[in-house]
């Protein structure tokens, strides 16, 4: 009996093994393969060599991209993604696309977390601060070497250099916030932000509103923390700022829009702010170039652009200005990389880049595209250019996270009325200061 | 876009075939290595055995403990956090040979290798081997971790810094503010408001239930639906419902003339907004396991009582509630567990990520996959470990869970 299980066991054993060989690749088809791939991308003169070890096979070894875009499917960015692979493909069919769409936090964390277990995608479709924890963990490729860098806009280009290299190319520059209005509602936006008060309280009755804004996003505060003339940083650039007189100020004003003189929903995010303007249930609203292709979708002609009001006795707010980038994973390498720059490269070609434009409302980052008769005579695109001019370059480095996680809840918690600006100034730069500890 | 074609199909099964069948081969070759070595290291075993007889079995059991702890601390030393491998690795070898000294001077050598456990230990070996890969390699990986500043400032070489991460679990904020015992509080004020509810409300719901009318089934089954629904669906359909501007919520109490709530910004709504969610995510499997349990009393006692004059309330605390109390204290150690660490209602509900709302399991969320603080949140991980192991082991006690299995 024993003999006969250990006969069984042993029969089991061999039919597996030789199952599994077959199922497994032999060894010859990937060397085949390889020596494919090195024929189409080597220069002419090893083509020769290679030929005489191959037999025919013309077709390029298939390549899959796996792109990462924080582009979402609200405001059309997904779809203008997709549209690009699709043409690539259509162009190259050996390069084939798998489009992921992640929130841009998501983004960041899955990055970080894929790159840790050593399976990340192929390309990054992202803002330029991600450039800043990516670099530090080592996980995206400087792309200096790979790109002809000057044919594109210096300020785009300057928000994703970190050491003294360029860690992403520019697809469009801006990613600034700027005042939207419905033209229904308003017919000139205001000024400053006495006049923005004032427009806004005739205009919040009901279930309207007069400005509607994500509130629980600290992005939505630094431009008026500009504008009260503070900064999150020291002039060092990595010394963090926030319990400033210019921060409790600007905190103060979003406390005060929201309930000593309301014009602003007493709770409201991202989406919620953007359904209650495009269902013209708000009068104005404070978004990124991001969103003016759903808009012009949503409202038409009746969309009009224009600065954030000026801060009365102060400047004009400053939003952040940086643009959406490429990265390329440390990972990338041999025809994978080859396919991703030239991907990279035919994604911000000037007929994409124009196509960018009439599609996403977006300012290109190709110099080349910027004297595109489009820009000059769209007035919604020449408002986004006019708000540019006061904005200010979005921090790159790493000690900007730790601003950003310091200022989200002290922020909710003034506009919660559970703090004051003052308590949740002091609380931020303690928080900020604590975090950059941490870093090290 | 990838369409479905036989290429495709045919490589998936492949790749899926293939790896079912290595793990199989694997097995078997396992199986078979057990069988066959069980006899030689048997006969080792006794060998070494007469040797060290002399020595006593307290002084060989001291012995093995120390070479058993001095091989895990190597592997733990050379389970590498980064992503360069430890330079501890190639003593593999040296950890490997302390274990098996630790094993053979032990004095139950001879009975793990003698020639009645070796069936047993044959059909133990995969899931041996298969828990050594998936549950103790990642836990020692864990472990080293906790002794490290990996974050991404360090991710490829993170330096030593000994217990660093374990004080600082409890002298600096946890996230970004919030320390370590207002979260700990927090979860158990969470954990004890949900059990208290999900138990009476399962009862009073069971109680109604328990008892002939048209439509029992129906209601039952009506009942039992938010138990059906997986929990992040349910979480985020809550979440939508809390919604300041068209959330049924707000509606419902704007219609009645209240004022809306801020759920999602205002900390204490928000705590109650969790809540909600949990209770009614929670009621229907206390209602079905007491249901079972009061099906299970038979009618006798309550006819008993009712001759002898008791009124509802009596027959409820004297005959109801201490026969139901083998079913309710599994129950309720069940649902204490799976409240103190559920992740889905916390971390879905409150979108604005207040830390005020942030119970133990998903501040480490935060602290990990948030933030990327790897190192202090590893430590994070291994106190509140500790934290469920003691409660575990007063609730074993207590109970005597393990009498059936150990005795």
């Amino acid at each position: 009996m024993k003999k006969n299980v250990f006969t069984l066991l042993a029969a089991l054993s061999v039919l597996a093994m030789i199952l599994a060989a077959c199922a497994k690749p032999t060894p010859e088809t990937v060397v085949v393969t390889q020596v494919v791939t090195e024929r189409e991308e080597v220069p002419v003169e090893v083509t020769r060599q290679v030929e005489v070890e191959v037999p025919v096979e013309a077709t390029p070894e298939p390549v899959e991209i796996v792109l990462w875009t924080k582009e979402g499917e609200a405001d059309g960015g997904l779809q203008y993604v997709q549209s690009l692979a699709d043409a690539y493909t259509a162009i190259h069919p050996n390069v084939t696309f798998e489009i992921v769409n992640k929130d841009v936090e998501t983004l960041r964390e899955d990055f970080l977390t894929a790159g840790l277990a050593g399976s990340m995608p192929d390309l990054l479709w992202t803002v330029n601060d991600h450039a800043g924890p990516f670099t530090d963990a080592g996980l995206i490729m400087p792309v200096d070497d790979l790109f002809d860098l000057s044919q594109y806009v210096d300020a785009a280009l300057a928000a994703a250099q970190l050491n003294g290299q360029t860690w992403g190319v520019p697809i469009s520059n801006g990613n600034h916030l700027m005042l939207l209005y419905n033209k229904d509602l308003i017919e000139t936006p205001p000024m400053d932000t006495d006049e923005l008060v004032q427009m806004g309280q005739d205009l919040t009755t009901g279930d309207q509103y007069g400005l509607v804004y994500n509130q629980t996003e600290p992005f939505w505060l630094v431009p008026w923390l500009g504008g009260f003339g503070g900064a999150v940083f020291a002039e060092d650039g990595k010394t963090p700022t926030l319990n400033t007189q210019p921060m409790i100020d600007a905190l103060q004003f979003l406390y005060d829009i929201k309930y000593t003189t309301p014009i602003v929903p007493a709770e409201c995010d991202y989406d919620a702010a953007d359904t209650l303007f495009k269902e013209g249930k708000a009068a104005m609203i404070i978004n990124g170039d991001w969103s003016l292709g759903g808009y012009k979708d949503a409202l038409g002609d009746k969309l009009g652009v224009a600065r954030i009001p000026q801060v009365v006795g102060h400047e004009w707010p400053h939003p952040y200005t940086s643009g959406v980038y490429l990265m390329l994973p440390i990972s990338l390498e041999g025809a994978k990389l080859e396919a991703v720059v030239d991907f990279v490269n035919f994604v911000t070609s000037a007929n994409n880049q124009a196509l960018m434009i009439a599609k996403l409302n977006r300012l290109p980052a190709l110099k080349a595209a910027l004297d595109d008769p489009l820009i000059a005579n769209d007035p919604i695109l020449k408002g986004s250019a006019d708000q540019m001019v006061v904005g200010t370059p979005m921090p790159t480095v790493s000690e900007m996270r730790c601003n950003w996680d310091a200022m989200k809840p002290e922020m909710q918690a003034v506009l919660a009325g559970d703090k004051s600006p003052e308590d949740a100034a002091a609380a931020m730069q303690e928080a900020a200061e604590t975090c950059i500890a941490n870093l090290d | 876009m990838k369409f479905l074609t036989p290429d495709v199909i045919w490589n998936s099964l492949r790749e899926v075939g293939s790896t079912v069948l290595f793990i199989i081969a694997g097995t078997v070759l396992l199986e078979v290595l057990a069988y066959f070595l069980w006899s030689p290291l048997g006969v080792f075993s006794q060998a070494v055995d007469q040797l060290l007889k002399p020595l006593g079995d307290r002084v060989r059991s001291l012995l093995a403990g120390l070479a058993v702890v001095a091989a895990v601390v190597l592997v733990v030393a050379m389970v590498s956090p980064g992503q360069e491998p430890s330079p501890l690795a190639p003593y593999w070898p040296v950890a490997a040979v302390l274990f098996l000294i630790g094993l053979f001077i032990s004095p139950s050598a001879t009975v793990i290798f003698g020639w009645r456990l070796r069936l047993p230990y044959m059909l133990l070996m995969p899931a041996l081997v298969g828990l050594l890969l998936l549950v103790v390699y990642p836990l020692l990986w864990e472990l080293n971790v906790s002794f490290t500043n990996l974050n991404p400032r360090h991710f490829k070489s993170p330096d030593f810094i000994g217990l660093k991460n374990y004080v600082e679990v409890f002298t600096k904020p946890v996230l970004k503010q919030v320390m370590f015992f207002p979260v700990f509080l927090r979860t158990i004020l969470w954990t004890v408001i949900n059990v208290v509810f999900h138990v009476s409300g399962g009862m009073a719901l069971a109680l109604l239930l328990n008892r002939k009318m048209r439509l029992r089934g129906l209601y039952r089954t009506l009942l039992i639906f938010p138990w059906a629904i997986p929990q992040p669906i349910a979480c985020l359909a809550w979440r939508g419902e809390f919604h300041y501007e068209y959330g049924f919520v707000n509606i419902m109490l704007q219609r009645v003339g209240l004022e809306p709530i801020q759920w999602m910004s205002n900390p204490t709504w928000n705590f109650v907004a969790m809540c909600i969610t949990n209770i009614w995510l929670g009621i229907p499997f206390m209602m079905v396991i007491i249901l079972g349990g009061l099906q299970s009393i038979a009618g006798e006692y309550y006819e008993a009582a009712e001759i002898d004059g008791a009124s509802a309330w009596q027959q409820f605390r004297h005959v109801t509630l201490p026969l139901l109390r083998p079913v309710l204290t599994p129950a309720v150690i069940l649902g204490t567990v799976w409240t103190f660490t559920n992740f889905n209602v916390p971390f879905f509900i409150n979108q604005n990520e207040l830390e005020t709302s942030d119970t133990l399991v998903t501040a480490l969320f935060r602290s990990a996959f948030q933030y990327f603080n790897l190192g202090d949140a590893a430590a994070f991980a291994f106190v509140i470990f500790a934290i469920l192991l003691a409660f575990s082991i007063v609730y074993i006690r207590v109970t005597g869970g393990l009498k059936g299995a150990t005795e």
